[in-house]
């Protein structure tokens, strides 16, 4: 399964949740859940405006 | 805890404030919900709004929530040559007043709960499910629980929308159509002219435009947007570069910092369902050349509040009933848009050099008595593509 790290700068804007193609985030006011069902597009990755989501390394191999 | 309503609407920002308003003038029972704690915080926006919006809304502008009444746009090309165009010349879009959106978007829902809207802020929406006629949405407000069984929901939850993807829309942004946002509020900006916003294109902001919006004395918003798909570098790592180069900022200090999505594709194609209809940056109802979205979002808010409520009152919320909004929604905002679209991507097509060209042979020309057909002529003559792109258009 994929984890994400959610870095201590994110500021919850939802730029991410707005272009996963899965839908699987979810923005609260101060935390962002992913759900499970990640196929590692990485889109999530590019778009956030501060880089402030980080895939943990060999989390696909668990 | 089951509540019921005629209409729910989730998030509290000018589209969901202002469908708020106009179903309960009509006069429809309506709960207004924000997940947050404070209604307009943080801002996510430049602030810009015009002032022939504003009035077309009905929207007296206060005092409490103008920073800045603007008389002009200045456009500046890579190389730092300028096109000034001033309020009397052309109808200026997003250049109206500069807001504070803190204290506009709390002054909305004030507005939505005057003419009989029920709040609730610090509530979040976390699933919802259909029910005889009806969609029935859970919550969770401080811990607590509870769902709300409402005739209409209405997803005014930002382009983050996930209302809309509950309901069965497709409200996913393509990267391509998501201008990714970084914005700085500073102090000791010194702009060429203070009543000017500023729009800066090329390659500072690839895929979008750098801006600085006056908030009155030597406050700015000095931000950008750009698309991801165009640059390897973060919104944010664009608007440091910016800032460090722009003359304006060169002994500016942030006093805040603001990022956010603004999706600039055009206005989503299906709006409604049976019992849903989805308003705002939710439905991409953002001027897809300047990126601008409020007062199409509150524009799409009233009409969404009259049907709904007109829909309460015929006992009838079918999706033939509601798909009146997303066609006056079509008429009245989606039309523009798709033309916008065409001009900003030509903008987009143009290298810093051609940029330059454009704006060195138009720095120049009178523009007080000049037409559009006029404009795109004296466009075509440096930049030919412009006929291609442009030509059909006007």
């Amino acid at each position: 399964m994929i984890k994400m790290i959610v870095n201590e700068w994110c500021m919850y804007c939802g730029e991410c949740a707005a272009v996963c193609p899965r839908s699987l985030i979810e923005v609260r006011e101060n935390s962002l859940i992913f759900n499970e069902g990640c196929k590692d597009c990485r889109i999530c990755l590019q778009v956030c405006p501060v880089q402030a989501l980080k895939k943990e390394e060999n989390s696909d191999l668990s | 805890m089951l509540i019921e309503t005629d209409i729910l609407i989730i998030g509290a920002g000018p589209a969901g404030s202002s469908t708020a308003k106009h179903a309960a003038l009509n006069g429809a029972e309506v709960i207004l919900i924000d997940k947050k704690s404070e209604i307009g915080a943080p801002k996510r926006c430049a602030e810009g709004v015009s002032k022939e919006g504003l009035k077309k809304l009905k929207i007296e502008p206060s005092s409490r929530w103008v920073t800045k009444e603007l008389s002009g746009v200045l456009m500046k090309a890579p190389n730092g040559t300028s096109v000034w165009l001033n309020e009397e010349k052309v109808k200026l879009p997003e250049a109206g007043y500069i807001l504070e959106r803190k204290v506009f978007d709390k002054h909305m829902a004030m507005d939505a709960a005057r003419a009989g809207a029920k709040i609730m802020i610090k509530t979040l929406a976390t699933g919802m499910r259909r029910g005889n006629d009806s969609l029935i949405v859970t919550a969770e407000t401080m811990g607590e629980e509870f769902e709300i069984k409402s005739k209409i929901v209405i997803g005014a939850d930002g382009p983050e929308s996930r209302v809309g993807r509950w309901a069965g829309l497709k409200t996913t942004i393509k990267p391509k159509n998501m201008e990714s946002c970084a914005q700085f509020e500073m102090a000791g900006v010194k702009m060429d002219d203070p009543n000017s916003i500023e729009f800066h294109f090329g390659s500072v902001a690839p895929g979008g435009y750098a801006w600085l919006f006056p908030k009155g004395d030597d406050i700015a918003n000095v931000g950008l947007g750009i698309l991801t798909t165009e640059t390897d570098k973060s919104a944010y790592q664009h608007l440091l570069e910016f800032v460090k180069n722009c003359p304006a900022t060169q002994n500016a200090q942030p006093v805040e910092f603001n990022i956010g999505g603004d999706p600039v594709g055009g206005m989503l194609k299906e709006l409604v369902t049976d019992n849903f209809m989805i308003v705002g940056d939710a439905a991409s109802q953002v001027n897809p050349l300047t990126g601008g979205g409020i007062i199409s979002a509150m524009e799409a808010g009233l009409y969404a509040g009259q049907v709904a409520a007109a829909a309460i009152r015929d006992g009838d919320c079918s999706k033939a009933r509601l798909i009146k909004y997303q066609e006056r929604c079509e008429e009245n905002i989606g039309k523009k848009f798709k033309r916008d679209l065409k001009v900003k991507e030509y903008l987009l097509s143009l290298s810093d050099e051609e940029l330059n060209s454009i704006a060195e042979a138009f720095q120049d020309i009178e523009l007080d008595n000049i037409n559009t057909a006029e404009l795109i002529k004296n466009l075509i003559k440096v930049s030919p593509k412009a006929l291609l792109k442009l030509g059909k258009l006007f």
